[in-house]
C-alpha cells in the first residue's frame, strides 16, 4: 500500500493464524520475512510503493505452516499477536515472529 | 567539437538574421536582432562573471533568449509560410468566402503564482547536515512572446515556491495556450569541490551521502560534457549551473478566473535527475483576462432613442459601446469627462438585437431595437440611427461584439482587474544562509572591536552605540552569540575573503563545508564534542541491504 498525502487509502487485511511446527529445537512458521525500517525498501519486489518500509513475506516453505495456513509469498505483515510490524525493524520483527511462548 | 559547435550555432544566427530580412518583417526583426545581442552579451557576462549568483542569473538570461529566440524564428517561419501561400493561393475558389469574424484581442496576466513543494522526511532527518538548494524560475510562454520570472532560491524551509511577478501578455486571442515551465539548477556547495585536485574531488563525491553523491557525480558529469577527459569542476568558464526542465503546463481560456485556482503540473524530470525538486505536482495562480472589447467602446454615434410609452418622441443621446453595455449619454463630451449617461442598456449574451422597420414611424425606416428580459418582463429599447451607412456599421459592432462574447465566455461576464506589473527589481545580493551565525565568527584574540566592527559593516550608519549585550562579549569573546536576530542584512560574504576562522554551528542548517585550519581551536567544548557525536548518529546513511531471515 502506498500513502499519498491527502488520499484515501484502501487496504484489505486478512487475518491469517499459523500453528508452529516443532521442528527439532525450533518452534518454525515456514516462511521468511524481508524488509524494516532499517532496510532499503527500493529493493523489496513485493512492495506497490518502493518506499515502503513494512515487513514482507519473502518465501513460503513449502508443506510448511505458513501455506498450509494459507499465507502467500509477497504479503505484507501488518500484526503479529498484536505486535505491530509497520514500522519495526528487521531484527525486530525476527523477533516477534520467534517468539517461544507463542504458539500461534 | 566545441569548434564545431561554435561554427554551427553562428551559422544558425546568420540564417536566422537572413530570414528576418528576407521577410521585411522589421518588428520581429528587430526584436530577434535585440535578443541575439542579449544573448551574446549573456555569453560573454557567464565566461567573465566569477560569483555563483551572477552565473545564475546569467544562465537563466541566456536560456531565456535562447527560447525567445526559437519562438521567433517560429513565428518567422509562419508568417513565411502565410506569405508563399498567400502569393501561390490566387484561385478563384480560394478567394470565395468573405474574411471570417475574428475575435477581438486582449491582455491576458498571470500573478500570484505559487507551486508547492512536499520535502520526503529524509530531507530533514538523517541527512548530514547538507542543505540542498535550487535556483528555480519560470517561464511562460503565449504565442511568440516569452516571459520569465525572477530566480529564487529554494530550499527546505520553503514548503511552496512563491513568485511574486505579475506577467502581463498583451495581444492575445480568446484561443490562447499560456504554456507554464518551471526551469530549475542544483545549487552545490561549491566550498567541498572548487579547487580540489581531481583524485580528491571523486573521493569526495563517491564519500559524500548516496543522494547527493549522485547528484555531484551528475552535475560534475554534465559540467564536463562529453565525461572524458578531466573532471571540469564547477567553474564558470566551464558554462557555469545547468537548467533543467522541471515541469511543465499549459493553461488556456478555461481557466482563467477572477480568482485563484490550482492546475496540475506535469512533472518532466524524475529523481536521477541532479536537479529534481520533491514537486507535490499543482500550481496554484491568478489567470485574468481582459478582452479589449469589455475596455475600449467599440462603437460610438448619435442615437435617437425613443422613450418609454411616448411612441414619438424621441431623444437625441450620444451612444458609445463598451463591455456589456450601451451608455447613451447627453452629449459626446459627457462620455469622456466621466459624466452619469442619461440610462445604459445592457447588452449581454441574452439580449436580442433586430434592424427592422417601425410601422408607425413614417419615413424613420432605420431602427435598431435591443430586447433584453428582466426576469418576466422583457424590456426593448428602439434607437434610431442618422443613416443606413449607420446602421450598418451599429449592427456590425454589436455582431462583433456578440461573437466576442462567445468566444471569451467567461471573461466577458465581468471586468477582471489586471493590476499593472511592478517594474522588475534588479537581483538582490543573495544572503548564503541569512543567519548571523554564518556571518559572524569571532576569534578569542580579537577585541570588541572586530565585533562592533562586523556589524558596523552589515548595519551600514546604524550601530552608533554599541549595543548593551555587547557586555557580554568582554568576558567571554569566544561565544559567537547573536542576540539580536533583527541583524541579518544580506552580505556580499561571497565577495569578501573571510578574515577570521569559521563559525561554530551545530543545529540541522548546513556547516559552511570551507572549514578553515584555525577553526576549532575557540569552540567551547561541549559544542565540539557534541559534534562529531551526532555526526556519528546521523552518518549512517540510508541502508542499502534489504535482509530476509526465516522464522
Amino acid at each position: 500500500m502506498s500513502y499519498v498525502p491527502g488520499q484515501p487509502v484502501t487496504a484489505v487485511v486478512q487475518r491469517v493464524e499459523i500453528h508452529k511446527l516443532r521442528q527439532g529445537e525450533n518452534l518454525i512458521l515456514g516462511f521468511s520475512i524481508g524488509g524494516g525500517i532499517d532496510q532499503d525498501p527500493s529493493q523489496n519486489p513485493f512492495s506497490e510503493d518502493k518506499t515502503d518500509k513494512g515487513i514482507y513475506v519473502t518465501r513460503v516453505s513449502e508443506g510448511g505452516p505458513a501455506e498450509i495456513a494459507g499465507l502467500q509469498i509477497g504479503d505484507k505483515i501488518m500484526q503479529v499477536n498484536g505486535w505491530d510490524m509497520t514500522m519495526v525493524t528487521h531484527d525486530q520483527a525476527r523477533k516477534r515472529l520467534t517468539k517461544r511462548s507463542e504458539e500461534v | 567539437m566545441q569548434d564545431r559547435l561554435h561554427i554551427l550555432e553562428d551559422l544558425n544566427m546568420l540564417y536566422i538574421r537572413q530570414m528576418a530580412l528576407s521577410l521585411e518583417d522589421t518588428e520581429l526583426q528587430r526584436k530577434l536582432d535585440h535578443e541575439i545581442r542579449m544573448r551574446e552579451g549573456a555569453c560573454k557576462l557567464l565566461a567573465a562573471c566569477s560569483q555563483r549568483e551572477q552565473a545564475l542569473e546569467a544562465t537563466k538570461s541566456l536560456l531565456v533568449c535562447n527560447s525567445r529566440i526559437l519562438s521567433y524564428m517560429g513565428e518567422l517561419q509562419r508568417r513565411k509560410e502565410a506569405q508563399v501561400l498567400r502569393k501561390t493561393g490566387r484561385r478563384p475558389s480560394d478567394s470565395g468566402p468573405p474574411a471570417e469574424r475574428s475575435p477581438c484581442r486582449g491582455r491576458v496576466c498571470i500573478s500570484d503564482l505559487r507551486i508547492p513543494l512536499m520535502w520526503k522526511d529524509t530531507e530533514y532527518f538523517k541527512n548530514k547536515g547538507d542543505l540542498h538548494r535550487w535556483a528555480v524560475f519560470l517561464l511562460l510562454q503565449l504565442g511568440e512572446h516569452i516571459q520569465d520570472t525572477e530566480m529564487i532560491l529554494v530550499d527546505r524551509t520553503l514548503t511552496d515556491i512563491s513568485f511574486q511577478n505579475n506577467v502581463l501578455f498583451t495581444e492575445a486571442g480568446p484561443d490562447f495556450e499560456l504554456r507554464l515551465e518551471l526551469y530549475g539548477a542544483c545549487l552545490e556547495e561549491e566550498g567541498a569541490l572548487a579547487g580540489a585536485p581531481k583524485r580528491l574531488a571523486t573521493k569526495l563525491s563517491s564519500s559524500l551521502g548516496r543522494s547527493s553523491g549522485r547528484r555531484v557525480r551528475a552535475s560534475l558529469e554534465s559540467a564536463s560534457g562529453s565525461g572524458s577527459g578531466p573532471i571540469l569542476l564547477p567553474t564558470p568558464a566551464v558554462g557555469g549551473p545547468r537548467y533543467h526542465l522541471l515541469a511543465h503546463t499549459t493553461l488556456t481560456l478555461a481557466a482563467v478566473q477572477d480568482g485563484f485556482r490550482t492546475h496540475d503540473l506535469t512533472l518532466a524530470s524524475h529523481e536521477e535527475n541532479p536537479a529534481w525538486l520533491p514537486l507535490y505536482g499543482s500550481v496554484c495562480c491568478r489567470l485574468v483576462a481582459q478582452p479589449l472589447c469589455m475596455t475600449q467602446p467599440t462603437a460610438s454615434g448619435t442615437l435617437r432613442v425613443q422613450q418609454a410609452g411616448e411612441l414619438q418622441d424621441w431623444a437625441r443621446v450620444h451612444g458609445v459601446l463598451k463591455g456589456t453595455s450601451l451608455f447613451c449619454y447627453r452629449q459626446p463630451e459627457d462620455a469622456d469627462t466621466g459624466e452619469e449617461p442619461l440610462f445604459t442598456i445592457a447588452i449581454n449574451k441574452e439580449t436580442r438585437v433586430r434592424a427592422g422597420e417601425l410601422d408607425q414611424a413614417a419615413g424613420r425606416p432605420l431602427t435598431l431595437s435591443i430586447s433584453n428580459r428582466y426576469g418576466e418582463d422583457e424590456v426593448t429599447h428602439t434607437l434610431q440611427t442618422e443613416s443606413r451607412g449607420a446602421l450598418h456599421s451599429w449592427m456590425e459592432a454589436l455582431w462583433q461584439l456578440f461573437f466576442d462574447m462567445s468566444q471569451w465566455k467567461q471573461c466577458c461576464d465581468e471586468i477582471m482587474k489586471i493590476e499593472t506589473p511592478a517594474p522588475r527589481k534588479p537581483p538582490q545580493v543573495l544572503a548564503k544562509q541569512g543567519s548571523l551565525y554564518h556571518e559572524m565568527a569571532i576569534e578569542p584574540l580579537d577585541d570588541i572591536a572586530a565585533v562592533t566592527d562586523i556589524l558596523a559593516q552589515r548595519e551600514g550608519t546604524r550601530l552608533e552605540t554599541p549595543p548593551p549585550w555587547l557586555a557580554m562579549f568582554t568576558e567571554q569573546p569566544a561565544l559567537p552569540n547573536p542576540c539580536s536576530p533583527a541583524l541579518v542584512a544580506p552580505a556580499p560574504a561571497r565577495t569578501h575573503p573571510m578574515p577570521w576562522g569559521r563559525p561554530r554551528t551545530f543545529s540541522l542548517d548546513a556547516v559552511p563545508p570551507d572549514h578553515s585550519p584555525g577553526a576549532s581551536r575557540s569552540v567551547a567544548p561541549l559544542p565540539q564534542q557534541r559534534s562529531p557525536r551526532s555526526r556519528g548518529l546521523f552518518s549512517k546513511g540510508p541502508p542499502r541491504t534489504w535482509l530476509q531471515s526465516p522464522v
